[in-house]
């Protein structure tokens, strides 16, 4: 008895060191991904075909609906959304933009969305490298504004971000279940 | 009784460690089927925003997990580095030479090129390296590898200017027993310094860097 049980721990102790030494990380359930405006900078870039200055780039964690009601549901009205998963959302600015008639400087921040279910507002704030929306602080926001959100027909799985051109400037596009919202920022 | 009472913690731990192998391994499982299921939706789905990529991004910071310690109120110190790429994954191939060529650069991620952030300035090999961001790409061999920093940010993986190199720094590899299927880098304590660490399938690169 005393034998098997001896076995039994040095087999324990070795799976344990197994699992510590390797380190790494598993692959996220939500995986992270990254938006440029101009769209697909870095492929222009390679390819010398830039016709505009970089102006911004989003790094998001993109959940999946799998099934369940995202806004109204896992999203609650009301509620200050992180827009991803994991860390926090990121927004870089490589030059002044503006929001409205309000001014974003060039830098990094974090960005959350508080939900309706007819509009949204979109929150750009500077504490950053930070996870979810756990550690909000709306001490720390540079802007708070009212965003127009779509209703889609289709519906989309997984969390999407891109940036479209727009006559004066660029817009955000957020995307998930059947909801569209749009970010219009300008020089 | 006594003895009966041990065999059963040793049952319960060697479950629960079993438990946690099984979850990660079902973790990687299900991106691989998402990430088909995915490229399958891709033509019919509206999501023609940004469809999934195979290869997915990830973060690391050094401090390891800093937004969830910055989270937990566990610092208030700022980060001292992290670093953005994409992870290939083997799919069933060797890494050499199926994906990989000796003497090939190569972009060490998927991509977008592998991008690092040093919040302050940092020491490598002897040469002080400016706080800032930076893009990263080596050159495999088969007993040791060139990490290069390269300063031309904010583009694709391939084809990187070797104009703009920063700073080669040439590390030996180590070959490990197990292999893994996603390329991965992350930031782990060394010998009096911190280890930049890049692994895939059974071959580990360290950097080490002086913060």
């Amino acid at each position: 008895m005393k034998k098997i049980i001896g076995l039994l721990v040095i087999f324990q102790l070795f799976f344990i060191c197994l699992i510590a030494q390797s380190g790494l990380p598993p692959v996220d359930k939500s995986p992270m991904d990254m938006s440029y405006y101009p769209g697909n900078y870095p492929v222009l870039k390679i390819n010398d075909k830039i016709t505009e200055p970089l102006a911004a780039r989003i790094i998001y964690s993109r959940p999946q609906k799998s099934g369940r009601p995202i806004f109204g549901g896992l999203v609650k009205y009301g509620e200050v959304w992180r827009m991803g998963a994991n860390e926090a959302t990121e927004m870089e600015f490589y030059k002044t933009v503006h929001l409205g008639n309000k001014k974003i400087t060039k830098g990094r921040y974090t960005v959350y969305a508080l939900v309706n279910e007819n509009s949204w507002t979109f929150i750009i704030n500077k504490e950053t490298d930070t996870w979810g929306s756990f550690k909000y602080d709306p001490k720390k926001d540079v802007i708070r504004t009212n965003i127009p959100i779509q209703k889609t027909e289709g519906v989309t799985e997984s969390l999407a971000m891109a940036f479209e051109k727009s006559v004066a400037g660029f817009n955000l596009i957020i995307s998930w279940e059947n909801v569209k919202a749009t970010v219009p920022f300008t020089f | 009784m006594k003895t009966a009472a041990l065999f059963f913690f040793t049952c319960l731990l060697l479950f629960s460690c079993d438990q946690k192998n099984e979850k990660s391994k079902t973790d990687i499982t299900n991106v691989t089927k998402d990430d088909s299921s995915i490229s399958v939706k891709r033509e019919k789905s509206i999501n023609t925003y940004s469809p999934v990529d195979v290869s997915p991004m990830d973060i690391s910071y050094f401090p390891a997990d800093y937004p969830k310690l910055k989270m937990s109120n566990s610092t208030t110190a700022l980060p001292k580095a992290r670093v953005i790429y994409s992870r290939p994954h083997l799919q069933g191939r060797k890494l050499f030479p199926d994906v990989l060529k000796y003497g090939e650069p190569w972009r060490l991620g998927a991509n977008e090129a592998t991008e690092i952030d040093f919040y302050k300035e940092v020491t490598i090999q002897g040469k002080k390296i400016k706080a800032g961001r930076y893009i990263l790409y080596c050159i495999p061999e088969k007993e040791k590898w060139t990490i290069v920093l390269n300063s031309n940010i904010d583009t694709w993986g391939l084809h990187a200017d070797s104009s703009k190199d920063i700073e080669r720094f040439i590390v030996p590899i180590n070959l490990t027993t197990n292999s893994f299927e996603f390329f991965s880098i992350v930031f782990q304590p060394g010998a009096g310094s911190t280890d930049l660490l890049m692994a895939w399938d059974n071959v580990e690169a360290r950097l080490p860097i002086q913060f």
